[in-house]
């Protein structure tokens, strides 16, 4: 189902042919556009001229030319449905800091930087011509991080600096130009780029037939620049090439992914095992095998880390704008007044509540982290009532260092997980299906005690068995091979692992939504922190001793506590490449304000309930898309 | 004429790690077409030029001392006086830079061209051209009956079984015995890129070309199914680039077979001073093998002088 009326914000660095990506999938599906253009360029006047050419249909696209200042107005307007972002890295945290909560979604595209990973396998010249490509022409959006290897560096570089030589820069027109000029404010920031570079020890080489005025500004090439200094960190502005070395193409992948740019890639090797291996290894978006900044429309392109996670182009473009039917239009919850500063940060201590009577219950439950149960680090438990407010048991008591374990503990299971093949990882949750129908009378009437008849509690723990062994069945079909136009060659939508997922379930349906949520996470290769039902964690504690068996140790993790103290850890925490929360609609603002650290995917109940039985809600396919990110890797063939 | 290259020792690391990338090699070749275009009287410029750079070619089963004759007339007078004249060029001495015929006929176009009160060289084809599928001592012989007949560059084909089997060290060998027998004259190597299989065969076999003493690499012999392209063209170009970086040497580049309008003949002159640079345009390092091409430049001259456009048959015939 279309999403509504999408608000879309462009930066003033995006051709016409940029736009229009963006716009049209938006209208194909049927929402309408709200445009927000820079003033600078022309370009955005004739997107306006368009659209007031659409007769029949007049509002459909709607284009307003304005200063930057306008953006959070737009952004906040009552009627906008999603908010669609591209510029600048520090603008869009900005901007996901000040929409969280309001009733627009976001969706954000950041950076232009990319990547060249240049092996001793690979033709040199032609991968000199991948960096004109991707840095010194009009079609690359920014610039470019070189990586190449130690034995042939001297040969890339001298043929760098040849081709640096033979550049053209001019106005567009001039029928013989490689590359223009992007406007004095990018001039400006390549002449401070290159400054800072000297002075922090690099060398800058400067080449091409340029004209000297203003706004042009020559292809450069930096080398030697520590990769510790400041420079280092920023994006790599237009049209800037900054060169590292490295020595193996294991070092080269741990140098390309020690970045938060998570944009796009090619890797230059004749090796196809190697090519992959690379391929598959890069934390980018889009991975091109010995070429440079293919596009076709019907291949996603996206990001992942702090260039966002919006894509456009294919089947992931339109999931942009579309949301499972049956869902409502986002409620804003937004409360001016929370406080983001104290969220969370204080657990509110609970008294004892009188002298107990009865058998003493079994001991409390500790924490279940690395594979095991452990004591938490603070040592105290909190006791959990049954729908007769009776005591059912006591369960640890989670902290910050607790979160920090746990997160810990799950990327350490991460790369074997992620690398299992998806028949294996299907095993074993089918085995844990197999281990709850065992357990199937322990589980009913802990149900029971919490206010269930027997029967829905006996049906509950059928369905949460039943949905475990689906997501199992569900995750063998892998990556399949998109249609391009003009290529000759297969282009591979790869589903990835997000890697460590949190997960705060919701209150109702301890275990069902436990189970539901737990199973596509996993199934997708993702290791998981879970944050189980504050009302009764005892269901998911019972299952944690079935998965002390079953999976390897560190794969799923639950911590059990305060509920907005552990939010607020998890959300907080960098190293966490995803947050699910359904709790309240308080925790979901602070969520999505907190996601703007590390700009990690977010999903969010604001506040309003799941019908976890159903199954559109509680294993459609809105899980799947959600535990899994897309790669499209181009394998242009040829000899 | 005088200096030639002398060829190198026989080094097989210069081409034993090279890897040639079809893909990326074609897109580069289709940017080269549409990202330097040329108007107006710096068109007529460079096609004037262009015109300098063809071996005007005939290569045909029934040449006669008669259409020989007729070339090499057109040879000395490529383009009409009148326009000549018009674009103040008459007396820059244009003349295409060579002829290129079959050796049988190298004494007709030697005589031709000195009744004509012409210099231009004659070029010979040779050892067994197109096929090179004969003898190695009767291909020597063709090279010096060739020389003797007076003909001062000798185009010869090399060994393409050498190549597709990886024997290089014997197709150096047998260069190297070519450009023996030349003695002086200028040897252009003809590497047959139609039949070479991939481009990283073309790569290699210009480097075995060059260090066993080429003038010139030329793509091909005009007579196959695919003559000369631009990827070819750029592999070669970056071969010829890598040699010069190594040895100093210059060696010169021709296109031949299929190159017909004038527009390509353009296209082929930014695409050498992309990959090598300006000082690869002169008659000495970079050939054109062409026959018509001249007819369709002449026309394009025409037009631009004019402002209208020729038929056939306002142009002398050549």
């Amino acid at each position: 189902m279309r999403t509504g009326v999408i608000g879309l914000i462009l930066p003033p660095t995006f051709s016409f042919l940029e736009m229009m990506w963006r716009i049209c999938p938006a209208l194909a599906v049927g929402c309408t556009v709200v445009a927000l253009v820079p003033p600078a360029s022309p370009t955005p006047l004739l997107l306006a001229q368009l659209s007031g050419e659409l007769g029949p249909f007049p509002g459909v696209l709607n284009v307003i030319s304005g200063p930057a200042s306008l953006v959070p107005i737009l952004a906040s307007q009552p009627g906008i449905q999603k908010v669609a972002f591209c510029g600048a890295l520090e603008e869009g945290r900005a901007l996901r800091r000040s929409l969280a909560g309001e009733c627009a979604e976001l969706g954000l595209a950041l950076g232009t930087e990319s990547l060249l990973l240049l092996t001793d396998t690979a033709d040199i010249d032609s991968a000199v011509e991948g960096v004109v490509d991707a840095a010194w022409s009009d079609r690359g959006p920014g610039g470019l991080r070189l990586l190449i290897q130690e034995s042939v560096w001297d040969e890339a570089m001298r043929r760098l600096q040849e081709r640096m030589g033979r550049l053209r820069s001019g106005r567009g027109l001039d029928g013989a130009v490689d590359m223009g000029a992007r406007g004095a404010a990018a001039c400006d920031l390549v002449q401070r780029f290159v400054c800072e570079a000297q002075s922090q020890g690099a060398q800058v080489f400067q080449a091409g037939d340029v004209p000297s005025e203003r706004p042009f500004c020559p292809p450069t090439l930096v080398s030697n620049l520590p990769p510790a200094s400041p420079c280092a960190q920023v994006e790599v502005p237009w049209p800037v090439v900054v060169a590292s070395p490295f020595r193996t193409a294991k070092e080269a992948l741990l140098v390309a992914n020690g970045t938060p740019r998570g944009g796009s890639a090619s890797v230059w090797s004749e090796r196809l095992g190697q090519a992959l291996e690379l391929g598959y290894g890069l934390q980018v978006g889009t991975v091109w095998i010995n070429a440079h900044g293919l596009r076709d429309p019907s291949v996603p392109t996206g990001g992942c880390k702090e260039s966002g996670c919006s894509w456009h182009g294919g089947p992931d473009g339109l999931y942009e704008y579309l949301r499972p039917s049956g869902t409502p239009a986002q409620l804003s919850c937004l409360s001016k007044n929370l406080n983001y500063d104290t969220f969370g940060l204080a657990v509110p201590s609970t008294l004892p509540a009188g002298p107990e009577i009865g058998p003493s219950p079994a001991p409390p439950y500790g924490l279940f982290v690395g594979g095991r149960f452990q004591a938490p680090g603070a040592r105290s438990s909190r006791p959990i009532r049954d729908s007769s407010g009776n005591l059912h048991g006591y369960v640890a008591e989670g902290g910050a260092k607790d979160i920090r374990g746990a997160v810990e503990a799950a990327h350490q299971a991460f790369p074997g997980w992620a690398g299992q093949s998806p028949g294996a990882r299907a095993a074993l949750l089918w085995a844990l299906a197999a281990a709850l129908e065992r357990r199937k009378s322990t589980l009913a009437s802990r149900l029971e005690r919490q206010g269930a008849e027997l029967k829905a509690a006996e049906a509950e723990v059928e369905l949460s068995a039943r949905r475990l062994r689906a997501w199992g069945a569900r995750v063998q079909a892998q990556g399949h091979t998109l249609q391009v136009a003009g290529l000759r060659g297969p282009v591979l939508r790869l589903r990835e692992p997000l890697g460590v997922l949190a997960v705060v379930c919701p209150d109702e349906w301890p275990l069902l939504a436990f189970v539901s949520l737990l199973a596509p996470a996993l199934a997708y290769g993702n290791t998981v922190v879970m944050v189980p039902s504050a009302a009764c964690p005892l269901l998911a504690l019972e299952v944690c001793q079935d998965m002390a068996t079953v999976f390897p140790a560190g794969l799923a993790n639950v911590v059990t506590g305060d509920r907005d103290h552990l939010t607020r850890c998890l959300a907080l925490h960098q190293d966490v490449q995803a947050m699910w929360y359904f709790g309240s609609a308080q925790g979901s603002q602070f969520v999505e304000w907190a996601s703007a650290g590390n700009l990690k995917p977010v999903w969010a109940s604001r506040g309003c309930p799941r019908a976890w039985d159903q199954e559109a809600e509680g294993a459609g396919p809105e899980l799947g898309l959600r535990a899994a990110r897309t790669k499209a890797l181009w394998l242009p063939m040829g000899d | 004429m005088s200096a030639y290259n002398r060829g190198t020792e026989l080094d097989l690391s210069w081409i034993s790690k090279i890897q040639v990338n079809h893909p990326a090699v074609l897109r580069r070749a289709e940017q080269i077409q549409a990202r330097r275009t040329v108007k107006k009287e710096w068109q007529a410029a460079w096609l004037l030029k262009a015109v300098t750079f063809i071996d005007l070619t005939t290569l045909s089963g029934d040449d006669t001392s008669s259409n020989i004759q007729r070339l090499c007339y057109k040879a000395k007078y490529p383009i009409r006086e009148d326009l000549l004249k018009a674009l103040n060029m008459h007396d820059k001495g244009i003349t295409t830079a060579a002829v290129c015929v079959y050796p049988a006929r190298v004494c007709d176009a030697v005589k031709a061209l000195k009744a004509a009160g012409c210099n231009i060289p004659v070029a010979s084809v040779a050892t067994g051209f197109p096929a090179g599928q004969t003898h190695l001592k009767t291909r020597l012989e063709e090279i010096r009956l060739a020389v003797e007949d007076g003909a001062t560059e000798i185009d010869v084909v090399i060994n393409r079984s050498l190549v597709l089997t990886g024997q290089w060290e014997a197709l150096y060998d047998e260069i190297r015995q070519f450009r023996k027998a030349c003695g002086e004259a200028h040897l252009k190597t003809i590497l047959a890129t139609g039949e070479l299989g991939s481009l990283t065969n073309v790569y290699k076999a210009s480097m075995i070309a060059m260090m066993a003493g080429s003038d010139f690499i030329k793509t091909s012999t005009g007579k196959e199914t695919v003559n000369a392209t631009f990827p070819v063209a750029i592999v070669m170009l970056r071969a010829i680039r890598d040699f010069f970086w190594k040895t100093g040497n210059k060696i010169g580049f021709k296109p031949a077979g299929g190159i017909r309008s004038a527009k390509d003949s353009l296209a082929w002159l930014s695409l050498v001073k992309e990959e090598l640079g300006d000082e690869w345009l002169k008659p000495e390092l970079f050939r054109i093998g062409a026959s018509t091409l001249l007819s369709d430049i002449e026309r394009q001259i025409y037009h631009h002088v004019t402002g209208r456009y020729a038929a056939y048959h306002d142009l002398p015939m050549s």
